[in-house]
């Protein structure tokens, strides 16, 4: 059963393409047939919207079926069943991919091309003109880091330059809507601070982003709303606030001399000690008398926020609570 | 059709990168040095029967590399999931395969015209003769093995390299041997509606006459346009059914 935090629902079929989301995926399931009978079903309900303009995640553990459901949107297999638009279109009418960028996860080019030609070989599929494709390549092999590198055969390049170029060719056309799988796989620490950077850049410019990766931080700290898949299904969906925010409780940071005061000792939980600054949670209806008195020991409070657990912390607890997590869900054999 | 000749300019590109034109062109000279020092020869050295090896081996030289590039493009691309690049754009299955197809003919063209070149040259020097009339067997060679190649790329949509090498060739061998099929005289010519190869075996005009005329070059072009053309449906409704 989905833990759904927000409260929007599925709008479904009549909503103009202006208004639609700029990704929806409802009731998605896909099930392979097997040589020895029975069927295998790595999708068995995935339900995504993902508003425009936002940046939103997609995680799960290997095997929940992530790049499954991204392929079905992105027409590279075929859905059991399930419903998938992007801008108000159905993925698989013609055009409707036109204003969409994907990276697939550990992207692979034909070798024997330069960095340009390729460039200018998805600049033809994007339907750009010959002078949008210098311009835009030029741009954007500046932009992810690959400049100087046009006329450099892609044998020569390494796995995170690779991963720089299928980025930049998933930005050719200006593209709405991106959908990136594990957009910092292979890079170094630099380049996925730059892939971060590049992210919410495209996001405060409007291009609605669907991330999806393993790496935990990196969506915490760049996505508006996750779902989180497990075993071909949502286990989890909303905003980020929503989903980490620990209820009742808020965690004060402080900097002062020795222990905390007497009064504020009993109230306080799970204390963090850094040098002289402590961080602490305290439930929300005993804020005021903390804050009162550790000023009043001459304490001074660094921050007072709504206590938010680590997505890896609650993603690692939302899996060991699942109890089917043990065993691939199987659909009767046929 | 933009996307399928950008399809197709990135498989050529490909192709040179990889030499395989140049290779099959000085393998082309090498072979047309060689023909004339075959041992039939010795019995008295004919300009007709040079011709007749000459569109043999080219024949044989474009079988081969037309098999080994269209068998397995798609196996390969789809393998190496360089696919995925292009068919999660705007681009229909069919726009990649027929691209696909065309890109391997077109480097199967270049390579075809290099054998005459070279023919024709050691013919001149040879047999004091220039032998315009090969370009015309390159021609029938050429449409013929795009049709087997465009078979082979059919059944790479669904099969391994090896299968579709042993289809294209079966398809090949029984495209020629309808005539015994159907137990007609040797010279005799199947229905027009009966499917066959034989309509690009252009040796007889080509080495011993005085070439094929207009008509009939038209007539070739047409069947190899409707074989090509059946084949890429089938292409198109296998790889449109493919998860990749």
């Amino acid at each position: 059963m989905a833990m759904t935090v927000d409260s929007a629902e599925q709008t479904g079929s009549g909503v103009s393409e202006g208004d639609a989301p700029a990704i929806l995926i409802e009731h998605a399931r896909k099930d392979y047939g097997r040589a020895a009978g029975g069927r295998r079903e790595a999708v068995a309900d995935v339900s995504i919207r993902v508003s425009r303009g936002a940046l939103h995640g997609l995680l799960g553990p290997n095997g929940s079926g992530k790049t499954t459901t991204l392929k079905m949107l992105l027409g590279l297999v075929r859905p059991s069943s399930g419903r998938f638009e992007i801008l108000g279109a159905p993925s698989t009418a013609p055009g409707a991919r036109a204003r969409l960028g994907f990276l697939p996860e550990q992207p692979y080019f034909p070798t024997q091309l330069t960095a340009g030609e390729a460039m200018r070989l998805y600049g033809r599929l994007a339907g750009l003109t010959r002078t949008q494709i210098a311009e835009q390549s030029a741009e954007l092999l500046d932009r992810v880091g690959l400049d100087g590198r046009q006329k450099t055969l892609l044998s020569k390049f390494s796995r995170g330059m690779l991963q720089r170029l299928g980025l930049a060719a998933a930005l050719l056309g200006d593209p709405e809507v991106l959908v990136l799988d594990e957009p910092a796989s292979g890079l170094d620490p630099i380049g996925q601070r730059d892939v971060r950077n590049l992210m919410v850049e495209l996001k405060n410019a409007g291009v609605t982003v669907l991330l999806s990766s393993h790496q935990l931080s990196e969506v915490e700290a760049i996505s508006d709303e996750v779902t989180i898949l497990n075993r071909g299904r949502v286990a989890a969906r909303g905003h980020i606030d929503a989903l980490l925010n620990v209820a009742g409780q808020t965690s004060v940071t402080a900097r002062g001399q020795g222990e905390l005061p007497p009064v504020v000792r009993p109230i306080v939980e799970s204390v963090a000690i850094s040098g002289a600054t402590q961080v602490f949670s305290v439930p929300d209806d005993r804020v005021r008398t903390v804050v009162d008195a550790l000023d009043d020991s001459g304490w001074r409070v660094v921050s007072v926020v709504p206590k938010r657990a680590s997505l890896e912390d609650y993603f690692a607890r939302m899996l060991d609570d699942d109890p089917s997590s043990d065993a691939p869900r199987k659909a009767g054999g046929r | 059709m933009r996307k399928v000749i950008a399809i197709a300019g990135a498989v050529v590109a490909d192709a040179v990168r990889r030499k395989v034109v140049w290779v099959v062109a000085v393998f082309a000279a090498l072979l047309a040095v060689a023909v004339p020092a075959l041992p039939s020869y010795g019995v008295g050295v004919m300009a007709p029967v040079y011709r007749e090896v000459s569109i043999a081996l080219m024949w044989s030289a474009a079988l081969a590399v037309g098999l080994a590039l269209a068998a397995t493009r798609i196996p390969v691309e789809v393998e190496r999931r360089t696919v995925f690049n292009v068919i999660s754009r705007d681009v229909r299955r069919w726009q990649y395969v027929l691209g696909s197809w065309l890109g391997m003919f077109a480097v199967l063209g270049v390579m075809v015209a290099a054998f005459p070149v070279a023919t024709i040259g050691i013919g001149a020097f040879v047999y004091g003769e220039v032998m315009w009339r090969l370009f015309e067997g390159a021609l029938g060679v050429w449409l013929e093995i795009g049709v087997i190649m465009s078979v082979a790329v059919a059944l790479s949509c669904e099969f391994g390299s090896i299968t579709s090498v042993v289809g294209a060739l079966a398809f090949a061998f029984i495209g020629h041997a309808v005539v015994g099929l159907l137990k007609l005289p040797p010279d005799a010519r199947p229905p027009w509606y009966w499917p066959t190869l034989d309509v690009f075996n252009v040796i007889n005009p080509v080495a011993h006459g005085a070439g094929f005329g207009l008509v009939y070059g038209l007539s070739m072009i047409a069947a190899f346009v409707a074989w090509v053309a059946i084949f890429m449906i089938i292409s198109s409704l296998v790889f449109g059914r493919r998860d990749l």
